[in-house]
């Protein structure tokens, strides 16, 4: 076996799922076709997007005459390629400094192959995983477009190399960035924030209007080939080409570091003491850097999409948005709406961030960490309780930050009664939601650890039913048993607030029973 | 008589249809250095955790310090310093920062032995645990563990990543902490190391009791190894006249080599000395011999 398959084949299911996740987002494109039901209606939501500094913010100017394909094109695109930027920085840190870190390498170094072959094999996954991004996402559009207006095989073909390459120059730039740094983890981060940086240069490009400088950055790759209005196959060669140059920059830096470290030393020493008592004042201390990361991101992106709401709002107080955004928005208040849909997603991320810290609590237990700390004197169920609690306080501590920033930002973008308390409040009003999960989580991970994994199933199916309820035709009722529906509007004359306590009660008794669960069996490992 | 702090009777642990440990007894008296000695998967390491209240033995009696450690494993390991086998730590905190983290969930610290042990492990704790190699992870579990204030040390294969500089101060933190009254229950597959220290062994295989006493008792009753040469004209007669003493000798011409119980030491070494034997040793029963003796008697 060689050591390229012998890489992909370890990493196989990261080199699975989300080469289909970006494939399954490229097949919504007849939803661009669907949701407006005259051209009319499509021509006001193209110039109110036109005109939205939020929206060209996130997504990029939308080409006239905005043909659905030009829309899917638009929105759809600016997701797909940031995803895909995001799959390269992890991938390529993976399969090539991760590997290191970890030891795996050392053993194939051993095995007689040669220094420069790691990095090769590396390099051979990741163009490979370019060309299948390309061609997935190109017969994604194929297969499922339809008649839809403005689709054609050149922008199809366009759109795929488009994605193909932006993951390419993401992966082989963190390469190089990974030659550079003391550890995966430094790679990760510099590289996502040479992502931001990527992503600010685009955002900065198309709000100014300066479209040159939208070559400089891979994010920038979209707007510069316009796939289904203009199709520059031109506009995709420098990007290959830069893609081949930090390829081979990676290489020559990568024959003149030592192996294990980066070319850039690390601190490695500080003189810090910790100060703890409790098994949750260690677990908070554990998982910081992790709740900070979170922080920022959950209220950046939250805050950035309650600023983007002003022209669905609008629209859909003239009656004209309907479809799924039209469902969100709901037959109430359109702000109050939006604030609401917003809030929902702000709660489904913030019960990742959740269910992700309380499973994590098996690894420690997988590793002797938790059995270590045990030896100590702490109590059988205290560091299952101590997980949950630190991350019941830290999903609220994301919310809290996002629902600040979006009280603060929004009254600038949205029109409105009481906006600043409707988005503090929607966002806030997620955490009963985001405790009754860490309860499930905890219950399942604390009790019968072998099943764990189906915490993640009051997720899916919350965020199911909350966001595609009415589409779906799921009946109310069934709705109502989804966690994220029931932040009532704070304005309106009528709040009730019995579900939500009921979600509060409901995880903390499934917190505490998973702790005594915890307690009552063998420690893993 | 005096109670003792491990005392464990008829121990059985399964996991599912895989017995681990099968009717296993064993006991620690106070003070004492007491040797857990097994081949891998033998079930030290299972039993162990059982002692710490981290497995729930199927059927058997434990006690430990007086207590129950499923019931009362909070009050057990209050009591009890702990080294596991894998020792794996918070790469994102110091050496520091780790023992501070064990000393905080104690409640309880000895900062004036910690700052001697961890001169002693030549351990430099301002460094990131992720730049440790396994060694120094294990000098941190060992200077977190010595230094506690507890009463009781169990000590999973300890010494693995240690170099030999190391395991001599770590032998000397052993007796150290036996001759400040602390009992220590030393599981290794190391018998040498247990030899050094040990005043007591248990003997376990395949989940059961071999033998367990005393390491001088156990020698008593191995054979000691006599080795000599003969002078060739009268080594058939000198080794006629061995085999009358009731040794067992090995090759007849030349070099010999001789599994002597102690008692008939005196009378074979006579025979070789009244003969002019040449480059005569007299070795005593080791660990490794009762070890491997107990392993091949298991084994037929």
């Amino acid at each position: 076996m060689t050591l390229t398959r012998l890489l992909a084949r370890r990493h196989r299911l990261m080199l699975i799922c989300w080469p289909l996740l970006l494939v399954a987002l490229c097949c919504t494109l007849p939803a661009y076709q669907n949701t407006y039901t005259t051209p009319g209606q499509r021509r006001i939501a193209v110039e109110s997007a036109q005109h939205n500094a939020a929206s060209t913010l996130l997504y990029g100017r939308l080409p006239d005459p905005g043909t659905p394909a030009q829309m899917y094109a638009w929105e759809i695109g600016a997701f797909v390629t940031i995803l895909a930027a995001v799959m390269a920085v992890l991938v390529a840190v993976a399969v090539t400094r991760a590997a290191e870190d970890d030891g795996s390498l050392e053993l194939f170094r051993g095995c007689g192959i040669s220094p420069a072959q790691p990095l090769r094999s590396a390099l051979t996954i990741l163009a490979t995983m370019s060309v299948v991004l390309a061609a997935g996402c190109a017969a994604a559009i194929t297969v499922t477009a339809g008649g839809a207006e403005g689709v054609t095989g050149a922008g199809t073909a366009v759109f795929g190399a488009v994605t193909g390459l932006t993951f390419l120059v993401v992966a082989t730039g963190t390469v190089l960035l990974a030659q550079i740094v003391a550890t995966a983890g430094h790679a990760r981060l510099l590289g996502f924030t040479a992502l931001g940086g990527a992503f600010a240069v685009r955002a900065f490009a198309d709000t100014e209007h300066l479209d040159g400088l939208n070559r400089l950055s891979p994010l920038g790759l979209r707007a510069v080939a316009e796939p289904f209005t203009a199709d520059r196959w031109t506009a995709l060669a420098p990007a290959a080409l830069a893609a081949l140059l930090l390829a081979a920059a990676a290489m020559i830096l990568s024959a003149r570091r030592e192996f294990g470290t980066g070319l850039v030393r690390r601190r490695d020493t500080r003189a810090t003491r910790l100060r703890i008592r409790t098994t949750a004042g260690l677990h908070a201390r554990l998982t910081r850097s992790s709740l900070l990361v979170w922080t920022v991101a959950v209220a950046a992106i939250g805050a950035l999409f309650a600023t983007m709401g002003s022209g669905a709002v609008e629209q859909r107080r003239d009656g004209e948005v309907g479809g799924f955004l039209g469902a969100q928005l709901g037959a109430g208040d359109p702000t109050a709406g939006y604030l609401a849909y917003q809030g929902t997603l702000v709660g489904i991320v913030v019960s990742v961030f959740a269910i992700l810290a309380v499973l994590d609590g098996r690894h420690a237990e997988d590793t002797g960490l938790t059995a270590q700390i045990l030896a100590t004197g702490v109590r059988r169920w205290a560091p299952t309780a101590a997980r949950a609690a630190v991350t019941v306080a830290g999903g609220a501590v994301i919310l809290t930050v996002t629902g600040v920033l979006t009280a603060l930002v929004a009254p600038e973008f949205l029109a409105g009664d009481d906006i600043a308390v409707r988005g503090l409040a929607f966002t806030l009003g997620q955490w009963p939601a985001v405790v009754a999960l860490t309860g499930f989580a905890t219950l399942l991970a604390g009790a019968v650890p072998r099943f764990a994994v189906l915490a993640w199933l009051p997720l899916l199916a919350g965020g199911v039913t909350a966001l595609l309820g009415d589409l779906l035709g799921i009946p109310g009722r069934v709705q109502d048993l989804g966690v994220f529906l029931h932040v009532p509007d704070v304005a309106a004359p009528d709040r009730p607030v019995a579900a939500l306590l009921v979600l509060v009660v409901a995880g903390v008794v499934s917190i505490v029973a998973g702790s005594i669960g915890a307690g009552r069996r063998d420690v893993r490992a | 008589m005096t109670e003792p702090i491990v005392d464990v009777a008829g121990l059985v642990k399964n996991f599912g249809s895989f017995t681990a440990v099968d009717g296993l007894d064993l006991r620690v008296a106070p003070g004492e250095v007491h040797g857990f000695l097994g081949p891998n998967g033998a079930g030290k390491s299972t039993t162990i955790r059982v002692l710490l209240g981290l497995y729930r033995a199927t059927t058997g009696r434990v006690r430990v310090c007086g207590r129950d450690p499923a019931r009362d494993a909070a009050a057990v390991t209050a009591r009890i310093s702990y080294v596991p086998g894998e020792v794996t730590l918070w790469p994102n905190l110091t050496g520091q920062e780790v023992l501070d983290a064990f000393a905080g969930l104690r409640g309880r610290r000895d900062t004036a032995a910690e700052r001697r042990l961890t001169d002693a492990f030549a351990l430099d704790t301002r460094r990131l645990v992720r730049t440790y190699s396994k060694g120094n992870r294990q000098k941190v579990v060992l200077v977190a563990a010595f230094a506690a204030p507890t009463g009781l040390l169990i000590l999973d294969e300890p010494t693995s990543g240690l170099d030999p500089l190391m395991e001599e101060v770590f032998q000397q933190c052993v007796r150290d902490a036996a001759a400040a009254g602390r009992t220590v229950l030393l599981s290794s597959h190391i018998l040498a190391e247990a030899e050094d220290v040990c005043d007591t062994v248990t003997i376990i295989k395949d989940g059961r009791l071999v033998e367990s006493g005393s390491l001088a008792g156990m020698r008593h009753l191995a054979a000691s190894t006599i080795t000599a040469r003969l002078a060739g004209d009268r080594a058939g007669a000198v080794v006629a006249r061995l085999r009358q003493t009731g040794a067992a000798v090995d090759g007849d011409t030349g070099a010999v080599r001789l599994a002597v119980p102690r008692d008939l030491v005196p009378a074979v070494l006579g025979v070789l000395a009244d003969a002019n034997a040449d480059d005569i040793t007299c070795t005593p029963a080791s660990l490794e011999d009762l070890f491997l003796r107990h392993y091949e008697v298991a084994a037929r």
